[in-house]
């Protein structure tokens, strides 16, 4: 006796985002089901990127430089070890321009942008330095910098939104919308930066996610709904998710403490963590990932290739 | 103690707080947390002497600033209320204006019909020697003779009784309170003689925030006048909750709470009796209409289930009372009226509201929406009715609000900004210079802050903007809508970020609650044929701007009809029929209640509705082209 298989239709789906410069061109989202529900619709492979910084991380444990050890200091070698490794996309952070660490001007940053994207061939994205009128006042030169790159720029948040976009709109990127575990001020966010003429596929939403243990129920469940929205035709809610994994997971105490052995193998823990944090927010329908352990990387490929696989009833 | 700058001295009770003290000596504070010492707006400053407060700390140095509501005198200090303390305009307002778009009909202008306090006028023939009749059962029988009704007295009319009778010669004038179904009737006075003066009667609107009390004469079915202030409660909390924790934790309280409203109702009172020179004692009849814990704690029932799962009220009706009972400065048997309520949080304001505004008597699916500080809602057909309330804010009322007030002479009441925000056009009520805002204002101030680009969809300003009415003070930012040297009062009258978040607030309130009404009976918004809009805006509501801003469905405005407050018109509707009172009640007995707290799908609605006009924009298609730049 053959089962039925029951399946959903849904009516909207997910915008799909192209960055980057062809041939080298990188597509996200585009997913007609959930998460792969294969015998639905297409899911879209989630993409990944590995985090350089512009300025040598100083909060960064050893097991996590030990990695990228000889190029920490010089993000063109950097990103291509990035690239080496497996990364589809390179995550440049501008953490050099922050107030208190360094408060690198905005032409210094546009100028490291501007030699990382030189160096590599794959899609960059870049990010601020977290600090939002800081931020509206370096992303548009640094926007310039890398007119014609298709880059993703970040973060927008509801206060300095319009600067960013703005320097989006003028030299053709797309923009990372942040807010705060909300699907509603996501929505508003999207809303406010469409309203500003960008078109709603150059918009990707960071829903702020929190790691494994710290909250990922919250940021599951925002997900799930935003893709739940885009499937069921909300316009504001099919953007694609970026989930910053990396930064989150390697904040916790799990991931820095040195000396507790009970905990096990730090790196293998520490990895683990990101990893296992990526994976589950793929489930809920994350499609950019930004890691910082190149491990978590493959790690994440390795279950995404299985969850991408033929699927048997 | 003393209070300054008003110079009132006053006896200090046994552990009474400062904000007790100046509530006796009728000044009012300010108290959003109703005594719970967290607000922050009952600060005052001690002059002299000392206080003590809830820790047993003393307090002595001049200069300090306390909270009242958390200090108690030791000795008898001189405390200043400074005046962003009191609770503003708390002095008798102007006249109230009628709204005026749904008239009471027939019965402003002939007399009632059934009325509920009847006047009869009697001439007995006087006891010839050799009968033994008693007065009171000669008068018992040609009152039944007249109006075919049993007809009841108590020992204090029959003490006044034998003299009233003889005074001219056996012609008197007995005034009769009915009973609700018409079946009997009590005495409420009897006066010598064929009275030609008129009697009165009184409809009271207990509101949160706001009290109306309109003076009705009450054999010619005319309003003699209407006046309206704030309810002196607010000292002890802006909202529902926060008196009911009041009166139950505080020993005492209950009555404090009862004895505030009773003195708002009364001041209103006594100002229309000295307009229109009436004595106390003829006013023979009160009708109050006021949500379920307005009106359990104007007659002084202990409120404090309604707050509690399962919410139970007392009562949803309420027996007749005396006006001496309550305390109530009218004639001290006037029979007292509090029209009927549904269930915990929708009272006799809205099924009088409904009533009196033919809510759902014409077949057609109608929409009432009373805004106050709860956002009440009925909706149906007539043949079915069900009702729904949330928590609004008194945002629309003008409290809570930096520059806010009362839809009364000085208020503006539209206004238009330029683009970018340079010039501001008002228009104020009485055509007065402007002193506040009101609530219709509001939301022409929203509406036009967000056009003009000065505020962005999520309510936040737009810092880039050059324009000098935009500024930041140490603690926000705010936006001036009329210059010092424009004003009433010479002070600036702005709207602050803090401001914009009550309203968006407020409106995703209402939005919210008529969204998940709508969701309950499975009906979409298009569905509804009428929306009558309720509350105390002002003398019209901006209809566009609201559903521009989201407050309200947009559906074709001619749907829509503003009747101003329907809550006084309730009352005044039952103080002149007894049938419409009857009529109040048939309509609470048909309303089903819907418990929004029950799902979560008013928070899901609220949270969306937190945009201007919402995050929904499918829902809102005629203003979608607006917004869109």
């Amino acid at each position: 006796m053959s089962v039925e298989i029951v399946r959903e239709r849904w009516k909207g789906k997910v915008y799909e985002m192209m960055l980057g410069r062809e041939p080298h061109t990188v597509r996200v989202g585009g997913d007609t089901s959930l998460p792969f529900m294969h015998f639905e619709g297409k899911t879209a492979r989630p993409v990944t990127a590995l985090e350089v910084q512009d300025v040598e991380p100083s909060d960064w444990p050893e097991v996590l430089r030990a990695p990228f050890a000889e190029v920490l200091g010089d993000p063109v070698a950097w990103a291509c070890r990035c690239v080496e490794v497996g990364a589809d996309l390179v995550a440049l952070r501008l953490a050099g321009a922050h107030p208190e660490s360094g408060d690198a001007g905005a032409e210094a940053v546009a100028a490291t942008a501007r030699a990382v994207a030189g160096a590599v061939s794959v899609p960059l994205i870049v990010l601020g330095c977290g600090v939002e009128e800081k931020d509206a006042r370096i992303l548009p030169v640094v926007a310039e910098a890398l007119e014609g790159q298709n880059c993703l720029l970040g973060q927008a948040t509801m206060d300095n939104y319009k600067a960013v976009v703005a320097g989006c709109l003028a030299y053709g990127h797309s923009v990372v919308a942040t807010s705060p575990l909300d699907i509603n001020l996501a929505k508003q966010l999207n809303i406010l930066i469409t309203e500003m003429n960008l078109p709603p596929e150059r918009i990707a939403m960071d829903p702020s996610i929190g790691p494994l243990g710290y909250g990922i129920e919250y940021a599951y469940s925002i997900i799930e709904r935003k893709r739940l929205g885009a499937l069921t035709g909300d316009r504001m809610l099919a953007q694609p998710v970026i989930c910053l994994v990396g930064e989150e997971s390697w904040k916790i105490k799990e991931a820095q403490a040195e000396d507790v052995p009970e905990w096990g193998d730090q790196t293998r823990r520490a990895v683990l963590w990101e990893a296992m944090t990526a994976v589950t927010l793929a489930l809920a329908g994350g499609s950019i990932f930004v890691f910082r352990h190149p491990e978590s990387l493959t790690r994440f490929n390795r279950k995404i290739d299985a969850l991408m696989g033929q699927q048997v009833y | 103690m003393r209070f300054l700058p008003d110079n009132l001295e006053i006896e200090v009770g046994e552990a009474e707080t400062i904000l007790e003290v100046a509530s006796r000596a009728g000044i009012t504070l300010r108290g959003a947390c109703g005594g719970d010492g967290t607000c922050g707006r009952c600060l005052v400053v001690l002059r002299e002497g000392a206080v003590r407060d809830r820790g047993g700390d003393i307090v002595a140095e001049p200069g300090a600033v306390v909270r009242a509501c958390h200090s108690f005198p030791v000795g008898d200090p001189v405390i200043e209320v400074p005046e962003t303390s009191r609770l503003r305009e708390h002095q008798v307002l102007a006249e109230e204006e009628e709204a005026g778009i749904l008239q009471a009909g027939a019965e402003t202008t002939t007399g009632p019909a059934d009325p509920l306090l009847r006047r009869v006028r009697v001439s007995l023939a006087p006891p010839e020697p050799g009968e033994t009749p008693d007065d009171w059962g000669r008068l018992q029988a040609e009152l039944a003779r007249v109006t075919g009704m049993a007809v009841r007295a108590d020992v204090d009319v029959l003490r006044e009784l034998p003299a009233a009778l003889r005074e001219k010669n056996w012609a008197v004038t007995v005034d009769l309170g009915l009973d609700e179904a018409g079946s009997g009737a009590g005495i409420v006075m009897v006066q010598a003689g064929h009275a030609r003066v008129p009697v009165y009667g009184v409809a009271v609107d207990l509101g949160t925030t706001t009290v109306v009390v309109e003076l009705v004469d009450l054999e010619k079915g005319r309003t003699v006048g209407a006046l309206g202030t704030y309810n002196r409660q607010a000292a002890y909390g802006d909202d529902v909750i926060s008196r009911i924790i009041y009166a139950g934790e505080r020993s005492g309280g209950r009555r404090q709470l009862q004895e505030a409203v009773v003195d708002t109702v009364n001041t209103l009172i006594d100002d229309l009796r000295r307009r229109h020179r009436i004595d106390r004692e003829a006013i023979r009849l009160a009708v109050c209409a006021g949500n379920p814990t307005m009106s359990h704690l104007f007659l002084g029932v202990d409120p404090a289930f309604i707050r509690l799962e399962p919410y139970a009220p007392a009562a949803n009706f309420w027996p007749p009372c005396r006006a001496g009972e309550l305390g109530l400065v009218i004639h001290p048997r006037a029979p007292v009226h509090v029209l009927p309520g549904v269930a915990s949080y929708l009272g006799g304001d809205v099924t009088g509201g409904v009533t009196a505004s033919g809510c759902g008597a014409g077949g057609e699916i109608v929409l009432y929406v009373d805004v106050g500080t709860n956002g009440e809602m009925v909706l149906g057909d007539g043949d079915w009715l069900v009702g729904c309330s949330c928590s609004a804010g008194p945002a629309f009322e003008g409290s809570g609000i930096s520059c806010g007030m009362r839809a009364t002479d000085g208020a503006i009441e539209w206004l238009g900004v330029t683009p970018g925000g340079f010039e501001v056009i008002c228009r104020t009520i009485g055509g007065e210079r402007p002193v506040g805002i009101c609530g219709s204002g509001l939301i022409a101030a929203l509406a036009g802050l967000v056009r003009a680009g000065v505020v962005d969809r999520a309510g936040r300003f737009a810092a880039e903007l050059e324009t000098p009415r935009l500024r930041r003070t140490e603690s926000e930012t705010e936006f001036v809508l009329a210059w010092a040297r424009e004003t009433g009062h010479g002070k600036d009258v702005v709207l602050t970020g803090a401001d914009i978040q009550n309203l968006l607030r407020a409106k995703a309130a209402v939005y919210a609650g008529i969204r998940s009404m709508l969701a309950a009976v499975g009906l979409e918004q298009d569905q509804i044929v009428r929306i009558l809009i309720a509350g105390g805006f002002g003398r019209f509501l901006p209809l566009r701007d609201a559903v521009a801003i989201g407050m309200l469905p947009d559906v074709p405005l001619e749907r829509y009809a503003y009747v101003g407050n329907a809550s006084l018109r309730g009352a005044r509707a039952a103080l002149l029929s007894g049938r419409r009172l009857a009529g109040i009640g048939e309509t609470a007995r048909k309303i089903t209640y819907l418990e929004l707290g029950d799902e979560t799908r008013f928070m899901d609605e609220f949270m969306s509705a937190m945009f201007i006009p919402h995050t929904d924009l499918d829902l809102f298609p005629s203003v979608q082209g607006e917004w869109a730049q």
